[in-house]
């Protein structure tokens, strides 16, 4: 009975600090948050945390020599410059960023300081401000030890279910198999809750961050819009239903868009606005990595999708990789109507960098599917000389008539 | 958003009170036509054991423990060099890998992980074995491999077999002991205080052929002093080729419950 008397208050509590960790959401502050007074290098306490420390010391192990992570000592030394300029120079210090080449939109931190950056998050931020918006926001989880936290609530919660169902167990009726029923769905409920919820003090402690930094705090909001744009141009792409961006399911891990997008709007500093947002650094930044980012959110045939992120980073301007990757796109999804569109995007490629050798290849193969050979096969010939050990080279060069080759 | 999925996976978890129904306990295996002399004085790379070790709370999460981790990570390598001396064969541990050499060791950890996985899972136990597998049982085929690609491991070059060992240890709480105890009082309800998964794998580091392979559902041994953790080796090395070591004695739980006996089923609460 002890055991579940504490279980019971060790809940109250949970649902306690819960409610606590909503309000200050709830209410619009007048003044910008600013982050809490930097506390110095933190290290894990008690035996749980100190437990989740050396789990993640050894997922970090593994991380470290994973054939997924991007070893590019400058890419790598960008992200952290940002997340400096994000944090602080003394917040940031002890972090290690690790990049993931995986074309999805996610970054995370774990309890011991570990940050991966999944590369299609690179297409979905424009600059340095929408960049650190989301850098600060998973720090925020970090700083505030959302793990341990979420694993303490997991524990309370699940041990809680274990003595209710022991004691339904003992007087097994109709009423108290209900009863045993909801109390779950109340539980795992909660699960879910605290952890969206953890996701908003992260959000507040994020743009708190980018108040007190150099970066433009509205881009917070921004990003979020162009999430949901994308998921819209998705959706609309396959001709499915709008998504709703308001609801909560209750297995939601996240706050929804909408909410977000509008409680980030209204937490950042009214005044900031008008600072630079870092774009072209962060266009320099990236520019050795676009093309190879682009081409694997290309091959998620997800053309909406795609099709929606190439024009909203083309917002600022064309570029030549801009326009290889929406001829590939068109091309690769390969209907007959494609072929004319994909046509035009890679000429315009080629107009803005005449030794853009995959577009000459892009080009070629589209010309000759839409019958214009000659065309075609000079763009190929074109391909061959610009690179003529590129790994498809080969099969390029049989498309070519014999005798003319390069 | 791993963070998520794992809280869902819990969560749609935690119905098990209610365990798995427990089915054989271990199983071994050795290639077809391998033999291994005792006192043959081969060289047996250890690479990096994977041991974890915590206790299990009371409606049956894992919690991690640094301290008892790093106890049973000692204890397994002093105990493990002690028990291999005594069959003849020679332990070395597997150097520090850098750079190139550390991804592809990476990458083969992972993958003798997923093999032995696969070993546990369609060949060794009751439940979800490949018609093909229950085959190869039947007429005693063990045939399973790495790919050579093992042989450029680092300190592949002054070793004949590579030793691969995995640990994971989860201690019954006192919350988990007692809840135990009264759902056996009260209702009658068997619940599984503690989780001792253990295997070890023996791979030719020429041919990268799995030779050996010993796993073992609930371990005895307490990993987390010398002596428990000694026996806990001799458990996993039983049925090693060449081997004379036999396990202490016959005792299956590491973690006896508090005072009821260690039930083998466990029904649902309702």
């Amino acid at each position: 009975m002890t055991a579940m008397k504490t279980t019971a208050i060790r809940w109250a509590v949970i649902v306690g600090t819960i409610a606590a960790a909503i309000t200050p959401i709830a209410a619009r502050a007048t003044d910008p948050v600013l982050p809490p007074p930097y506390a110095g290098v933190y290290q894990p306490q008690g035996v749980d945390e100190i437990g989740l420390w050396h789990d993640d010391d050894d997922d970090e192990h593994a991380l470290a020599a994973s054939p997924l992570v991007i070893r590019d000592e400058k890419l790598t030394a960008y992200v952290k410059r940002v997340l400096c300029d994000t944090v602080g120079d003394d917040r940031c210090a002890p972090i290690r960023i690790y990049i993931i080449r995986e074309p999805a939109f996610n970054a995370s931190m774990s309890p011991n300081g570990t940050m991966r950056v999944l590369s299609g998050l690179f297409l979905r931020v424009r600059n340095d401000s929408e960049f650190g918006a989301v850098l600060g926001h998973e720090f925020g989880h970090f700083e505030s030890r959302h793990t341990l936290a979420a694993f303490k609530g997991r524990r309370s919660g699940t041990d809680l279910l274990a003595w209710t169902a022991l004691l339904a167990s003992v007087a097994p009726s109709y009423g108290m198999a209900r009863s045993y029923d909801d109390l779950r769905y109340s539980v795992y409920g909660s699960i879910f809750r605290h952890g969206r919820d953890q996701e908003r003090e992260a959000d507040r402690l994020g743009i708190a961050y980018l108040n007190h930094s150099h970066f433009r705090p509205q881009s917070a909001s921004v990003m979020w819009h162009t999430v949901m744009a994308e998921a819209e141009a998705s959706a609309r792409a396959k001709g499915l239903k709008k998504p709703n961006f308001k609801t909560i399911a209750f297995t939601a891990s996240h706050p929804p868009e909408a909410e977000r997008a509008h409680y980030l709007a209204a937490l950042a500093a009214p005044d900031d606005a008008g600072r630079a947002d870092g774009a072209d650094r962060y266009r320099a930044a990236l520019a050795p990595w676009m093309p190879v980012f682009l081409d694997d959110q290309i091959k998620l045939n997800d053309f909406g999708g795609s099709d929606y992120l190439i024009e909203n980073l083309a917002e600022t301007g064309w570029t030549a990789p801009l326009w290889l990757a929406r001829g590939d796109l068109y091309r690769t999804r390969g209907a007959q109507r494609d072929y004319a569109n994909a046509a035009t995007f890679y000429a315009n490629a080629i107009d803005l960098d005449p030794t853009l050798a995959p577009a000459f290849r892009g080009l070629g193969l589209t010309l000759v599917k839409t019958g214009r050979t000659t065309e075609g096969q000079d763009a190929l010939r074109r391909y061959l000389a610009l690179s003529p050990t590129a790994p498809g080279a080969k099969l390029v060069r049989m498309m070519v008539p014999q005798g003319t080759n390069p | 958003m791993t963070r998520a999925l794992r809280s869902f996976v819990i969560a749609t978890g935690i119905a098990a009170l209610v365990a798995a129904p427990t089915t054989a306990q271990e199983r071994s295996a050795t290639k077809q036509g391998f033999d291994l002399p005792a006192n043959s004085a081969k060289r047996i790379l250890v690479f990096r054991p994977s041991v974890r070790v915590g206790a299990q709370s009371t409606g049956g999460m894992f919690e991690p423990n640094a301290d008892w981790t790093d106890k049973a990570t000692r204890n397994i390598a002093a105990s493990l060099t002690k028990l291999q001396s005594t069959l003849g064969n020679t332990v070395v541990t597997a150097p520090e890998a850098y750079g190139d050499d550390a991804q592809t060791l990476q990458e083969h950890m992972a993958l003798f992980a997923a093999v032995s996985d696969a070993v546990i899972q369609y060949q060794f136990f009751k439940g979800n074995r490949l018609p093909t597998k229950k085959r190869d049982n039947k007429a005693d085929v063990f045939d399973w491999s790495l790919g050579t690609g093992v042989a450029s491991l680092p300190g592949a070059k002054d070793a004949d077999y590579g030793l691969f060992i995995y640990n994971r240890d989860a201690y019954g709480s006192t919350g988990r002991k007692v809840l135990q105890v009264l759902a056996a009082l009260g209702p009658g309800l068997a619940v599984k205080s503690g989780e001792h998964l253990g295997y070890a794998g023996l791979v030719d580091l020429r041919t990268g052929d799995l030779l050996w392979l010993n796993a073992d559902a609930a371990m005895g041994g307490d990993v987390r002093d010398a002596e428990g953790s000694e026996k806990r080796v001799r458990q996993l090395l039983e049925d090693f080729p060449g081997s004379t070591i036999r396990a202490t004695a016959d005792q299956p739980a590491a973690d006896p419950p508090v005072a009821a006996p260690r039930p083998d089923t466990v029904a649902a609460p309702r």
